[in-house]
């Protein structure tokens, strides 16, 4: 295994471990940081082919992740203190409005 | 010397992800978070990306952990303590699922080659590289994310506003 595979081996690591976050954590602000180390693994994987093809267009891919990332958190952390304010809790085994 | 790079920055990032998802407290989460943050910025300088690893050290580590941080601080503690931790049934369920991904995933990616495109190596910087081709050649998408950025704003405020 040459060293670009590694560092693509890395990326989908931190992004399996994002995913498995957003599993097991009970806070909902911890499962937002969850999905931030996801996206976080898929901009290694992007740089990595990047370097490897020696072009500039999956870094503005990139960049673009970057711009999602930032509106994911201000509309994420909009939602969570509007359920905490309106019902008091934010645990994620106790929004289960959907479900009843 | 490359590979020293690789493996002193690969492991502080595994760890400082480890930590952001097992730890407690939401606020160590965060701290771990940021560690985490500092270690991706390194590993894009080592792959010569500059300004992806400036961006995201302006971007992550600056603007959305501290807006995290200012969330958490809103929040009332006592309320918020029997939501703390991981679930433990998910926990031991979800294992060998992610062990699973993880080695077919490390078995497909071993088992073609990456097929180097050659470089012919031109001496220009990374940023002016990218910023040229995000000016020209993806201007449209690049105006796209500033409406996304400004839909995500309205939204936030209309979210976060005291109910009359």
């Amino acid at each position: 295994m040459n060293l670009e595979k590694a560092y693509i081996v890395l990326g989908f690591l931190v992004f399996f471990l994002g995913l498995f976050g957003t599993i097991i954590r009970k806070n909902l602000i911890t499962i937002l940081i969850c999905t931030e180390i996801m996206l976080t693994g898929a901009n290694i994987i992007l740089i990595t082919v990047d370097s490897i093809i020696g072009g500039s267009d999956a870094q503005i891919l990139s960049l673009f992740v970057l711009t999602v990332a930032a509106a994911e958190v201000a509309i994420g952390l909009g939602l969570v203190m509007a359920i905490f304010r309106l019902k008091g809790y934010e645990g994620s085994s106790e929004i289960t409005h959907l479900r009843d | 010397m490359e590979l020293i790079l690789f493996i002193f920055l690969s492991s502080w990032l595994i760890i400082s992800v480890l930590g952001a998802i097992l730890v407690k407290n939401p606020v160590h989460s965060i701290l771990f978070f940021l560690s985490s943050v500092l270690a991706t910025a390194g590993i894009f300088l080592n792959l010569g990306a500059e300004l992806i690893a400036g961006l995201q050290l302006i971007i992550y580590a600056v603007a959305i952990v501290v807006f995290y941080v200012l969330v958490i601080t809103t929040i009332p503690w006592e309320k918020v303590k029997k939501f703390e931790g991981i679930y433990l049934g998910e926990f031991l369920a979800g294992l060998p699922f992610i062990v699973l991904s993880i080695v077919f995933i490390i078995f497909l990616i071993n088992k073609y080659d990456l097929g180097t495109i050659p470089v012919n190596v031109d001496m220009v910087d990374n940023v002016s590289k990218v910023g040229k081709s995000l000016f020209t050649y993806y201007l449209f998408p690049f105006e796209v994310a500033s409406v996304i950025l400004l839909i995500a704003m309205i939204g936030a405020i209309l979210l976060g506003r005291k109910e009359e």
